[in-house]
């Protein structure tokens, strides 16, 4: 997409700085016409529809997978994360485990995090899990994740919501499927 | 011979200036001029600019290192929603309103834009609205939820403060100007151009600007809508965005981006219609494809208006929804290409003769079109939902912005610089400004769109150190300063040029278009004699139109009675109908702004007495205002030598007042519709949506109170026709009688109010059923205070059968009011009524 | 029913349609999924997207049926009102509904894909 894009910009600012060189020889009027509507229509509609068509061919299936569809096999874990003004309130609805600016996760299981707010608009956003999806005060929200190697990942706040907005962040960790239930084990024992 | 004509024209010429010339002195605050409003206008908005900037400035130092804490949390987050709300309400739209006011009337002809004194006003209340939104950064109490605004961090929970009321009070202030403009511009462009400039020769300009004052009108009432929720919400404690009681905090999103995203083509259409005009000029060579370009205009128009979705794409609709406007946003590509392409084009045909503005218009294409690019990536959603509310947006927003306003706005600078001073700006610096500020440019925003895909949120004060957000800051930084040197260089080059700029001769850019046939540095009245135009480029194909307007050889050469008279022309083909006679220089607008002032700044301090007894005064200024038009003394009494073919126009029953009714109606019918979108949007979307028991309205007495309005219409209905057929028979009876039942009515309607068992502080739905009925109270109060005005001014003789024009202004008000309370009765409680709700 | 290809309604009246329809779409959806939705289950081909692609179809329809008209009105064999001004207008105008009759079809056509009320 992006190198799409870029030969555009450079093919299109190239053509201009050329158009305003050249020197052109005078022409009929008939065929000034004819090169001008030709320039209008392959530029001005061709162009931008055949651009809208690629993108949207990469786009509407890439969206689809965003979906909270039931998965094709096993089940979703589900996750209840409900913000506040400046921290993360961490669920699972499953064990009972309550956590605060953290999640812990099994690697390679879709995720169905529950999202929701307490007070004022926040948006839960884990840049190298996926998109971010806005936690609203009276509603619920579901995003759908997954992350796919073991490793601790990093997420933040990324509605403005506030003074310390800037500091609102968590961890999330992610467990091979061992690792996993180890700490499930760990966590419902010491409560 | 030829001495003696010299010497009357010079006569000629200098009552002319007499007329239309500003008063002397402090008398210079009357002014109603376009040319000095428009100037004032842009004046004022290159100050704001700069304001936006040291502010800008300021936030690039705080971010320039990681964890840096020159700037504390809550003092940068006033910075940034300021730096925002400046550069959007304050600087970006009344600049340009700026450039449109100045340069229109004289681009279709004419000596002014038809409601002269309503300019004057809308200038008043930007600057007074400014000021007070200003003060709140000097006072340390500024608004501090972003430039959005969004509840409910902006509500009274999370920010107690007096900020988020300096915020929507302020800005409502500062959109009745952006209001009065776009009317203004509207009605002007449609029924003042010059005899003969039909639709098809109207400068391209005019497309953009008339596109422009048309999407004011529709695009700024949701958000006025919204304020004014908001801040009943905040002051009086009404349900309308907070969940509990049934409101819901997304209907605030919804209002502000359906005004919001118009906004982002009301600030392009008129920086493109900058481009569409200079190019042709350096490239000598007509715009190509003006038909096409026509097209592009219109359907962004349009198409604009369909997008606000695409800023909410993370707060959960459903995907096919979001698709619907990912679609759209993307075809809006569509018309874009196709200015693009039409620029080119005449670029390709045309031999271009390179000056310092073309140099403006290249970086605008190469900033612009970027932006662009990254736009149609971010309507993508799942692309959006990666970046949304990071630094990739900050970036994109500000190629869209500065490439696509600030780049043609100083190309438009350096090219209109020596029609005000008469002088040319120097080339040499001026490469200089450019090549920093766009140098300065790239090196802030380029590298920010990685900053955005790396995860750097935006609206954060501070950052840690070691996630590789590092360098990319500070590059962007020292960026930021680079191009604010190119902005002082531009600035110091500009101001030198009205002392050292070599003298320009008429016409020095070889343009095409009309007011370049004024003498330079303009004059009060543009044209000392009004020329008939029926070609697209009259002054390739006329260039003698220069001396012969200065000979007085067209048309309203002389003054008539000391009146400001212009043409008033039909709207598609431009003939003349009637000679308008415009207002001149009047107190009243600032008298007017500054109660209105008085009334901001009550609400503000929470003194509700005071505003309403200042809002009372606004009315009276404003009906007085009203008094001195048709024959009144002051404007065009009747008098013996009253010119016939064309007629006056106050003495017409189709004037320019009609149509300043009409589209101001239409302004006010989009109020009325976001509220309508509110109550419906509310109803199945808000989560805890809930109905009173029993209907908290008593039904009967207002259907009643509804028959009453209906037969006041009816009666003033009556009246009109047989004033249009120019029978004046008790006129005055039937007037005074519409205005008698109006009142009962009016009466009837509040107290079914007054009784109601309302409860807008518990439940969203009847604060929305409160705010209609204060709505119709409002109107209809307004239509008979109208309706006896025009029964004393039958009293006065200054309406009557020969003077039938201001009953027949008034009459969409009457239809309207009418309509809206039918509609109003349908939608909010018999509909509910049919779905089984109470 | 089509407004004379001449008058300046034109210019504007295919892009009223369209965003007519655009509310009754998003409008029209949005009570469907709060009152009837369907299964989310069932993917794209369900009631809902259905109406809406035969209503986008008739809506196309009827625009392209007026940018023929307009189209035809300013070709120069009709010389009967070849001004520069009504030419103007009615050539602008069919291409503003063709433009509609494109936008219009294209709003529907993730439905093609996307079940609609997720
Ligand atoms: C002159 C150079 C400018 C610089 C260096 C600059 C810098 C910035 C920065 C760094 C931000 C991000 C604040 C944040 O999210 O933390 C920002 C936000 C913004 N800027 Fe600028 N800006 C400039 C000019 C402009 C202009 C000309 C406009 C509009 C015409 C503009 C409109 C905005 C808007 C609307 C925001 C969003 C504010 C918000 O998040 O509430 N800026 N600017
Ligand atoms: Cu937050
Ligand atoms: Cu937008």
């Amino acid at each position: 997409m992006f190198g799409w894009f870029t030969f555009v910009l450079v093919v299109v600012v190239g053509l201009w700085l050329y158009a305003i060189r050249r020197a052109p020889e005078p022409v009929s009027k008939a065929r000034a016409r004819q090169v001008q509507n030709r320039w209008i229509l392959w530029g001005g509609l061709v162009l931008p529809i055949t651009s809208m068509a690629v993108i949207l061919a990469f786009g509407v299936p890439a969206g689809h997978q965003m979906l909270p569809l039931p998965p094709a096999e096993g089940k979703a874990l589900r996750i209840n994360v409900t913000a506040h003004q400046w921290w993360w309130e961490v669920q699972y609805p499953d064990s009972g485990i309550q956590l605060k600016d953290e999640l812990h996760v099994p690697a390679g299981v879709p995720l169905d995090l529950h999202l929701t707010s307490a007070d004022v608009i926040h948006s839960f956003w884990v840049p190298r899990l996926g998109g971010k999806l806005d936690m609203l005060p009276g509603r619920t929200n579901v995003l759908r994740l997954q992350a796919d190697e073991p490793g601790t990942y990093r997420g933040q706040c990324a509605e403005f919501c506030g003074t310390h907005h800037a500091h609102m962040k968590f961890t999330v960790t992610a467990y091979s499927p061992e690792d996993y239930q180890a700490w499930l084990r760990e966590e419902t024992v010491n409560d | 011979m030829t001495n003696l004509s010299e010497e009357a024209n010079c006569k000629r010429e200098a009552q002319l200036e007499h007329v239309w010339g500003n008063l002397p002195g402090w008398g210079a605050l009357a002014a109603v001029n376009h040319t000095s409003i428009g100037f004032r206008f842009m004046a004022t908005g290159m100050i704001f600019f700069l304001i936006g900037g040291v502010l800008a400035m300021l936030i690039r130092t705080q971010l320039a290192m990681p964890e840096q804490e020159i700037i504390e949390a809550s003092l940068y987050n006033q910075i940034f929603t300021m730096h925002g709300t400046v550069m959007m309400f304050l600087f970006a739209i009344p600049v340009l309103e700026g450039v449109a006011m100045y340069l229109v009337p004289k681009m279709i002809g004419t000596r002014d834009l038809v409601f002269p004194r309503l300019s004057a006003l809308g200038y008043y209340c930007y600057l007074f609205g400014g000021v007070i939104i200003l003060s709140s950064l000097v006072l340390e109490v500024a608004p501090d939820a972003g430039w959005f605004m969004y509840t409910p961090l902006s509500s009274n929970t999370y920010s107690p403060g007096p900020g988020s009321d300096f915020w929507l009070l302020g800005i409502t202030f500062v959109e009745i100007s952006a209001i009065s403009a776009g009317v203004e511009l509207v009605v002007s462009i449609l029924r003042t151009r010059a005899n003969g400039m039909a639709l098809n020769k109207m400068p391209i300009f005019c497309w953009y600007i008339l596109a422009m004052a048309l999407m004011i009108v529709f695009g700024f009432p949701p958000l006025i809508l919204g304020s004014v929720l908001l801040e009943l919400e905040r002051a009086v404690g009404f349900v309308f965005f907070e969940t509990s009681g049934g409101g819901d905090p997304l209907l605030w999103q919804h209002l502000f981006w359906m005004f919001g995203h118009p906004e982002v083509y009301i600030i392009f259409l008129p920086a493109a219609g900058i481009v569409s005009t200079l190019i042709p000029v350096f490239a000598r060579q007509p715009l190509v494809g003006y038909r096409w370009v026509v097209l592009g205009i219109i359907t962004m128009g349009f198409v604009s208006f369909g997008l606000w979705v695409h800023h909410m794409f993370t707060v959960g609709i459903p995907q096919l929804a979001q698709a619907f406007f990912s679609i759209a946003s993307m075809l809006v590509a569509v018309p874009t290409g196709i200015q693009i392409f039409a620029w080119l084009a005449t670029l390709w045909q045309g031999k271009v003769v390179f000056h310092l503005p073309m140099l403006w218009i290249v970086g605008f294409l190469v900033v612009f079109v970027c932006g662009g690019l990254t736009g149609v990536m971010l309507a993508l959603v799942p692309f959006n939902w990666q970046v949304h509310d990071t630094h990739f947006v900050v970036a994109h927003l500000h190629y869209v912005l500065v490439g696509g306003m600030l780049f043609p706005l100083i190309a438009g600078f350096y090219y209109w610089l020596p029609h005000v001073s008469g002088r040319m700006p120097s080339d040499k610096m001026g490469r200089w400004g450019f090549w920093l500020f766009f140098g300065g440019f790239n090196t802030t925003f380029l590298l920010m769109h990685l900053t955005g895909l790396l995860g750097m949120p935006r609206r954060v004060y501070t950052y840690e150190a070691g996630l590789g957000w590092d360098w990319l800051n500070l590059i962007s930084s020292i960026g930021g300063f680079i191009m604010a040197i190119g902005v002082a260089v531009i600035i110091v080059d500009i101001v030198l040029h009205f002392r050292f700029g070599r003298r320009a001769e008429q016409n020095p850019w070889g343009a095409d278009t009309l007011e370049w046939a004024i003498p330079m540095p303009v004059n009060a009245y543009n044209f000392s004699s009004m020329p008939d135009i029926t070609t697209r480029h009259p002054m390739w194909e006329n260039p003698e139109l220069v001396e012969s307007i200065a000979a007085g050889e067209h048309g309203l050469a002389e003054v008539q009675s000391l009146r400001r008279d212009i043409y008033g022309s039909d709207a598609v083909t431009g003939k003349v109908r009637e000679v308008v006679h415009l207002p001149t220089n009047s107190w009243l607008p600032l008298m007017t702004a500054t109660v209105l002032a008085v009334v901001c700044v009550s609400l503000l301090i929470k003194a509700y007495l005071i505003a309403l007894a200042a809002a009372a005064v606004a009315l009276v200024l404003v009906l007085r205002w009203s008094w001195e038009n048709g024959a009144h003394p002051r404007a065009a009494p009747v008098g013996t030598n009253d010119p016939v073919d064309p007629p006056l126009h106050s003495r017409t029953c189709d004037g320019p007042g009609l149509w300043g009714m009409v589209v101001s109606l239409m302004a006010n019918g989009t109020l009325y519709v976001s509220l309508l979108f509110g109550w419906f949007y509310l109803w199945t979307a808000a989560p805890q949506w809930s109905t009173p028991e029993t209907s908290p309205l008593a039904l009967i007495p207002l259907a009643a109170s509804g028959i009453l309005l209906t037969l006041a219409v009816m009666i003033y209905h009556g009246a009109v026709s047989r004033l249009r057929k120019r029978n004046a028979g008790s006129l005055g009876l039937r007037l005074w009688l519409a205005s008698a039942i109006g009142f009962t009515h009016w009466c009837l309607l509040a107290w079914v109010l007054q009784t109601s068992s309302l409860q807008p502080t518990e439940l969203a739905h009847d604060a929305v059923l409160t705010v209609a009925l204060y709505y119709l109270l409002l109107h209809s109060g307004l239509a008979m205070i109208f309706t006896v005005l025009q029964a004393l001014r039958v009293q006065r003789g200054y309406v009557g059968s020969s003077l039938p024009y201001e009953p027949i202004v008034i009459q969409p008000f009457w239809v309207y009011t009418l309509g809206v309370f039918w509609l109003s009765f349908a939608m909010f409680l018999l509909l509910p009524m049919a779905w089984g709700a109470p | 029913m089509t407004p004379s290809p001449f008058h300046p309604i034109n210019l504007v009246l295919g892009l009223i349609i369209w965003a007519l329809w655009f509310v009754l779409l998003y409008g029209g959806l949005s009570i469907g999924c709060a009152f009837a939705p369907p299964d989310a289950g069932d993917g794209a081909w369900t009631w809902i997207n259905a109406a809406s692609l035969v209503v986008a179809l008739m809506v196309t329809g009827y625009l392209l049926t007026c940018a023929y008209a307009c189209w035809k009105a300013s070709s120069p064999s009709s010389a009967a009102k070849a001004q520069p001004l009504n030419t103007f207008i009615s050539k602008t105008s069919a291409a503003v509904y063709l433009v509609s009759a494109v936008a219009s079809l294209m709003l529907v056509l993730p439905g093609v894909r996307l079940p609609p009320c997720v």
